[in-house]
């Protein structure tokens, strides 16, 4: 039997935002918004929504005088995405 | 990009693989500027020093060298500041700026330990054996224990691990200590024992990390 896919990953924009975070220590929101061409509202309705699920965490700051959010991968969030991967090349192998 | 969009399996693959690599390329991109700004500083450093010690026949102005890392610290970290960018790091890029920050270490403190050692060996600051005693330093042993030093620090770099990146450092810059001392003679094996204990404390101090 196929394992169900975590719907909290199986969507466009949150799968974008965590594979970005599982390859990188940190970045920042705007880094997340200049990779994925997501609208500022729409990504960060998505950030919090993969925050609420510990996926991942936000921390709000600064950058000399200028506002940052800093967004990183929980290993609860890594071990969800990979359990996801896992589950994605099984689904491939079977249609195969 | 939509956060509804039905995706197939291999579309899911697709775009994990596809937002990591281009995530990969970017901070290999962002890397570019810091190469330029220090290849640019040694460039000028050394086309400067190399005129004014031919016009001037002075080896001193060989101490010049130590504004290099100032002025380039200096500048790197105010091209941060001005960064727009949106800052992003990743494994490759810290171990990077660990790697060129260990090398950076190693080079002042071989040139500020040369001089020390210069100044306490002749009780008074001769400039031109200075250079003599850098030069000597072109010794095989002298140079395999400094690039081990360098080798061992920058594993702790990559494994995050600061016994490492401190037992390189000591295994380096105390190899060239004993090799100051000792000279050519065959007491600079001696060198190779040093290092090879502080590899062996390095080893228990991990495992004594891990357990």
């Amino acid at each position: 039997m196929l394992p169900k896919l975590d719907p909290l990953l199986h969507s466009e924009l949150r799968l974008a935002i965590m594979s970005l975070l599982a390859g990188v220590d940190e970045a920042d929101f705007t880094y997340l918004k200049e990779q994925t061409g997501a609208t500022s509202g729409n990504l960060s309705v998505q950030i919090d929504k993969l925050a609420e699920a510990g996926y991942i965490t936000v921390e709000k700051g600064f950058k000399g005088k200028m506002p940052r959010t800093a967004c990183r991968i929980t290993t609860e969030g890594t071990e969800a995405f990979r359990a996801y991967v896992k589950a994605l090349k099984k689904y491939i192998a079977v249609g195969k | 990009m939509e956060q509804n969009k039905e995706m197939t399996a291999e579309e899911s693959l697709s775009l994990i693989t596809e937002t990591l690599n281009s995530s990969r390329k970017e901070i290999t991109r962002r890397s570019g500027k810091y190469y330029i700004l220090w290849g640019t500083l040694l460039t000028l450093f050394s086309l400067i020093i190399y005129l004014l010690w031919k016009l001037t026949d002075q080896a001193a102005w060989n101490n010049l060298w130590f504004g290099m890392p100032i002025i380039g610290f200096l500048l790197a970290r105010l091209m941060s500041r001005k960064d727009t960018e949106p800052h992003v790091q990743n494994d490759v890029s810290r171990i990077t700026q660990g790697i060129w920050s260990a090398f950076g270490i190693f080079a002042c403190t071989v040139a500020v330990f040369t001089i020390a050692y210069s100044y306490v060996s002749d009780g008074a600051l001769d400039l031109g054996r200075t250079i003599r005693v850098m030069v000597s330093v072109a010794s095989l042993t002298a140079e395999i224990v400094l690039l081990f030093g360098l080798a061992e620090s920058i594993c702790g770099v990559a494994l995050k691990n600061w016994a490492m990146k401190i037992a390189g450092f000591v295994t380096g810059i105390g190899g060239l200590a004993i090799y100051y001392i000792t000279g050519a003679a065959e007491e600079q094996l001696f060198i190779f024992t040093f290092a090879g204990l502080v590899l062996v404390a390095t080893g228990l101090v991990i495992k004594y990390q891990y357990k």
